[in-house]
């Protein structure tokens, strides 16, 4: 499965069951309780980040407050 | 997330993450600048798409790890550490306040915050209103269509007056306000911000978190439970709709503390996180000082007068037992009738330093109407609850007998 994250393209083994929350953890990504999660130009409700299915072709942005993520 | 310790193991272990060499205290990472491998890496800290340090005006680890701990011992949410405590309650009102907005405050400040929203603000078209924090209905009545927040300390410094935090939330909360709490005084460790019902906590840590009076600091911890999504807050529009519940944080971090550049030094937090670990023994000892103290003032025979929270006659004590689940700081205030006598005592302490500052490991005296509140007319000195006769005393850990010695012996100068 292709994604876009953060503008880059990348490959992801087949995963009907991920979610945005998944994705997170799966990817390590840090700050996780912090960081804010845009898909395809919207920005996703944080209690939605559990039932967001990751789609191919999903462009995804992680958005930090500067300067240390908080 | 981070594992569920109890406050105590939090102070001590809160927000740590493993050191280099596998140190055990947070490393102190004095560099003003942080380099990255790529243009594209940079880019994307810059750009808020990955976590990373830039510049210590903005972050910084050591800072960072201080910040961590901060806010879990507040109930969880996001903290920003400054260069003092007035940094931190300039950074959260003019985050939050733009010209022609109001302040709604108590008024019975310290003194720095006082001339902060009375003096200096006004000079950018904001106007403060000062209530009597215990007069819940005049709180209401003084919000109108312009006020921004409401700002009240957990216990007055010096005043000593205790607001029932969690009414004024309510109030607050009614007419769509974030409640912006200084709890410099009662630290977390007698109530955290999700308890007072506050939706930022402000502290000055250079008193009680550092603890032992070694360096000034001050923090901002947003709870991250305010709604900032309404018509009072066009201006957060933007953050609430990246940052939503952080968008205080966000707005904080990305323009007033950045701009303004009030940041805490990393070897200041370094000593914070080091000061913070006894912050639960050493409140313990001056709030157990301070109530000896206060309850042998109140039999000495030329004292006309004692103001300690945790005396039962105290006007606060009903709320602060309430809130503050029978511990009541190390601040009290006494008098002996005349600012003659109050210079005569301080004067003769042996132990207890004369000093402007609070929270320290020593205990501190000082007579405030003739010195941080020397400036102020003698009707804002009322508002403030300083009369001529006080002595404010920041109790301290040492043995208690040889406080009450020190103090009786001063006393018999008078
Ligand atoms: C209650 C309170 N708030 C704020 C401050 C200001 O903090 P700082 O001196 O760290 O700027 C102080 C003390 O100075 C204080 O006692």
């Amino acid at each position: 499965m292709n994604i876009t994250i953060n503008g880059k393209e990348t490959t992801l083994a087949e995963n009907p069951a991920r979610t945005v929350e998944s994705l997170l953890e799966e990817l390590d990504v840090a700050q996780r309780q912090y960081v804010t999660v845009e898909l395809s130009g919207e920005i996703l409700e944080r209690d939605a980040f559990g039932n967001t299915p990751v789609q191919d072709g999903d462009a995804l942005e992680f958005l930090y407050f500067m300067g240390g993520g908080r | 997330m981070e594992t569920p310790l109890r406050f105590d193991s939090l102070l001590v272990h809160g927000g740590l993450e493993p050191g280099p060499a596998g140190a055990t205290s947070v490393p102190i990472v004095q560099s003003s600048a942080f380099a990255y491998e790529t243009a594209d890496a940079l880019e994307d800290v810059f750009r808020g798409r990955a976590a990373g340090q830039v510049y210590t005006r903005l972050g910084n680890p050591t800072t960072e790890a201080l910040e961590r701990r901060l806010a879990l011992l507040e109930g969880g949410g996001t903290a920003i550490a400054t260069a003092s405590g007035m940094a931190a309650i300039t950074t959260t009102v003019m985050t939050i306040v733009r010209a022609g907005d109001e302040i709604l405050a108590s008024s019975s400040l310290f003194g720095g915050t006082f001339s902060l929203f009375r003096d200096t603000l006004a000079n950018f078209g904001i106007t403060a209103r000062f209530v009597d924090p215990l007069d819940l209905e005049s709180v209401r009545a003084a919000i109108n269509d312009r006020t921004r927040l409401l700002f009240v300390e957990t216990v007055g410094n010096p005043k000593l007056d205790v607001p029932d935090l969690p009414r004024l939330a309510e109030i607050a909360h009614q007419a769509g306000l974030p409640l912006i709490v200084d709890a410099t005084v009662t630290t977390p460790y007698l109530a955290d911000g999700a308890k007072l019902g506050a939706d930022i906590v402000i502290h000055s840590t250079s008193k009680y978190i550092n603890g032992s009076g070694t360096s000034i600091g001050g923090v901002i911890i947003d709870r991250g439970v305010f709604n900032w999504n309404t018509a009072r807050f066009p201006h957060f529009e933007p953050f609430h709709k990246k940052y939503r519940q952080f968008a205080f944080t966000a707005r904080a971090r990305k323009l007033v503390h950045k701009d303004v550049g009030a940041c805490a030094a990393p070897f200041n937090s370094f000593l914070l996180t080091e000061g913070i670990q006894t912050l639960a023994l050493r409140m313990e000892r001056h709030c157990s000082n301070a109530l000896v103290l206060a309850r042998f003032l109140t039999k000495h025979p030329k004292v006309a007068w004692v103001n300690y929270p945790g005396l039962e006659d105290a006007p606060g004590h009903g709320v602060a037992t309430r809130l503050y689940g029978g511990r009541y700081g190390g601040l009290l205030t006494f008098g002996t009738g005349s600012k003659e006598t109050a210079f005569r005592v301080i004067n003769a302490l042996r132990m207890a330093k004369n000093l402007a500052n609070i929270g320290d490991a020593k205990t501190l005296v000082i007579h405030p109407a003739s010195t941080i509140c020397a400036d102020y007319s003698l009707e804002d000195k009322a508002l403030m609850g300083v009369c001529e006769d006080l002595v404010r005393v920041s109790v301290g850990i040492e043995a208690p007998q040889d406080i009450i010695d020190d103090f009786n012996q001063a006393l018999d100068a008078i």
